[in-house]
């Protein structure tokens, strides 16, 4: 029987799986700049103060490193905040709260303690934000010990991954693209939950394999569809969580097509590309017929103009180029 | 009134004209002909605050900025020109393009530029003061940011250490009454603004930030005070924001009357036409003509950067790090 699907946006997505988990569980408390009388800057958050009253959905002044502190408190003595931080590269803010508290309590007390806390924030660049509001950070905090990674990139993983991040007992930064909120997909009528470090094959092919993720992920179905009209034919990956990662399915699709490309919209030096490239080499190497390639943006900051700006994110016609440099 | 006072009025009446017509311009010609890109934070309201203030320091004093900040910028000197060309992304603006509405800077003028990381300008500004002591610079450095940034750890760190150290720094800081959408009375358990770095030993005084007169005297009084003590000051303005907070704000958290009803009353361009009709200082028909070359030249500013070169896309490579070193 085919499965009941609607049609939602990705903010959508997000806000439905926040309600359906507080609905669920009484413990699970929001609170971040604006996300409360507001709904967000996004949209994200829309109608849950409303629904659910003010004690459990708060707008904090703007102090990220007291929501993220207030978050491992919280979170310590047994609720589940879901705390948000309006955009990703003030993680840098709420990182001592998120790296050197959330990761570590449970480790340190010889696990006496559960941390089931998620950040989210949005990051990505595109939309011309320019430097300080437009990075992808996920490299940062997947090299973290302790840390959940979760980047989504159509609106079904995002509420099946974003409700059992919130079910998790550790702390997960949930990375959301700033400039997806409005991308639409269909998603189950019916709710899921999505297993954290499950990957899923977006696209099946027999040629190559690509891994993306976020945003990204959508060019890279994009430039499949390109190359099938040139006879290649693309088999696309999205891990979905990127710690843990989901190696196994990236493995048995290498056996498959030979051959790897690994896209992502943060730094290729340090990003998570160089990552999978290396758990690839270590494990599989004689079934590459080529060498890995990665797309991923040059080492520099997001400029502001347009033009430069398309130049470091990468975009459909980088991912349809690699992909032809990784099959020679 | 004398000549000198009148000729700084109109001095301070060409500056705020100028900025109001600049985000005029950004708001019905380049916001809805896509001109621009990502967020416009425009201080349509905050004028007198920046020219004022800025205005009561010296030329060489040091001005770091919100992501409010053409105004700060206009007033530290950058020219409109430079500013639409940056704001529209071409090679010939401000900041060759890279940094936008968000990031103007302009060393050779002392505008350090703007830093939209909310709070994180003040610890900067207090870095920028030790350079000025370690010197022995006279210079003093003013840092502006909204009343959001005074919940920010970064600012009371700053106001600490400027405090401890006796660093010549002017905290300047523009209450609209709005974070975002978050007001003031949901934000700060203290309502007076002005006490919130007594604990450092910094006495803070509230000015109407909507009187460009009074701002320019306060400033002009604590920057004494600052430069010839070599301590931190602190100024709370109140002014308001009559557009939303960036282009795509639904403004739910107030009343389109509230907004409206402010700008009536408050419009601090207004103000200072009133005044300075009102006491003959200026005839009517002079703030016509004011208005008329003022908007001419933004006018003129604007046409000639539309015409101005896109950078190439691989400038982006270029610039990360500077070459050299010692
Ligand atoms: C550290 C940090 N957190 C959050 C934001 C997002 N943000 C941008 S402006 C703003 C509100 C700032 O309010 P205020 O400081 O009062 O200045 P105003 O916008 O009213 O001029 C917020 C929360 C940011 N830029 N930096």
């Amino acid at each position: 029987m085919a499965e009941k699907l609607r049609n939602i946006t990705f903010a959508q997505a997000i806000r439905t799986a926040l309600r359906a988990e507080m609905k669920r569980d009484e413990r699970v408390i929001l609170f971040g700049e604006d996300v409360g009388y507001y709904g967000g800057v996004y949209g994200a958050t829309v109608g849950l103060q409303k629904e659910f009253g003010e004690d459990r959905v708060r707008d904090t002044p703007i102090s990220e490193m007291a929501i993220g502190g207030v978050a491992v408190g919280a979170a310590l003595a047994g609720y589940r905040p879901v705390a948000e931080i309006m955009y990703c590269d003030f993680l840098a803010h709420a990182s001592d709260a998120i790296v050197n508290n959330a990761a570590k309590w449970r480790y340190m007390s010889g696990g006496q303690f559960a941390l089931p806390i998620v950040f989210r924030s949005p990051g990505g660049g595109g939309a011309g934000y320019a430097a300080q509001h437009s990075q992808s950070l996920e490299a940062w905090f997947a090299h973290i010990p302790g840390l959940k990674v979760v980047a989504p990139s159509l609106p079904r993983d995002a509420r099946g991954l974003l409700k059992a991040a919130i079910r998790d007992d550790n702390p997960v930064v949930f990375l959301e693209h700033k400039a997806h909120y409005t991308f639409k997909g269909e998603v189950p009528v019916e709710e899921e939950v999505i297993p954290l470090g499950v990957a899923e094959v977006k696209r099946a092919g027999n040629d190559v394999t690509v891994v993306s993720w976020s945003k990204t992920l959508t060019f890279a179905l994009e430039a499949a569809e390109t190359l099938a009209a040139e006879g290649i034919d693309t088999e696309v990956i999205d891990p979905r969580t990127l710690q843990p990662l989901d190696i196994e399915a990236i493995l048995a699709s290498i056996g498959k097509t030979r051959h790897l490309v690994v896209a992502h919209e943060a730094v290729q030096f340090g990003g998570l590309g160089g990552e999978i490239v290396a758990q690839v080499a270590e494990r599989a190497l004689d079934s590459l017929k080529r060498p890995p390639v990665r797309v991923a943006a040059p080492f520099v900051p997001i400029p502001y103009s347009e033009p430069m700006e398309l130049r470091v994110i990468p975009q459909v016609a980088d991912i349809v180029a690699g992909v032809r440099r990784s099959l020679g | 009134m004398a000549a000198k006072d009148r000729e700084q009025l109109l001095h301070f009446y060409e500056d705020m004209l100028r900025i109001r017509f600049f985000e005029e311009k950004v708001r019905d010609v380049l916001l809805p002909g896509k001109l621009f890109r990502g967020s416009s934070h425009l201080a349509i309201g905050q004028e007198a605050v920046a020219v004022g203030a800025i205005h009561a320091l010296r030329e060489d004093d040091l001005v770091v900025s919100t992501h409010r900040g053409h105004g700060h910028a206009m007033a530290k000197g950058l020219d409109p020109r430079s500013m639409f060309a940056e704001v529209m992304g071409r090679k010939t603006g401000c900041c060759r393009g890279k940094g936008g509405s968000m990031h103007l800077s302009d060393a050779g003028l002392g505008f350090v530029g703007e830093n939209p990381v909310v709070g994180s300008n003040t610890p900067m500004a207090a870095g920028l003061a030790l350079a000025a002591k370690l010197e022995g610079s006279d210079r003093l450095v003013a840092a502006f940011f909204g009343e959001g940034a005074l919940n920010t750890g970064a600012f009371h760190e700053a106001a600490n250490l400027a405090a401890l150290w006796q660093l010549p720094v002017l905290f300047l800081c523009e209450d609209n009454l709005y974070a975002i959408s978050v007001p003031l009375e949901r934000s700060s358990a203290l309502q007076d603004l002005e006490r919130r770095a007594e604990a450092y030993g910094i006495q803070g005084q509230r000015v109407n930030g909507m009187r460009v007169m009074e701002v320019y005297e306060a400033v002009s009084r604590v920057a004494q005070e600052t430069r010839e003590r070599s301590v931190p000051s602190y100024l709370v303005f109140d002014t308001y924001r009559f557009e939303g907070h960036h282009t795509s704000d639904k403004q739910t958290y107030r009343t389109r009357d509230e907004a409206l009803e402010e700008f009536r009353k408050r419009d601090p361009i207004h103000i200072l036409e009133f005044e300075m009709i009102d006491d003959h200082t200026v005839p009517i028909p002079l703030t016509i003509e004011y208005r008329d070359r003022i908007r001419a030249e933004i006018d003129e500013a604007f046409e000639q950067a539309l015409q101005e070169p896109w950078p190439e896309a691989d400038e982006a490579l270029a610039g990360a790090y500077a070459e050299g070193g010692e």
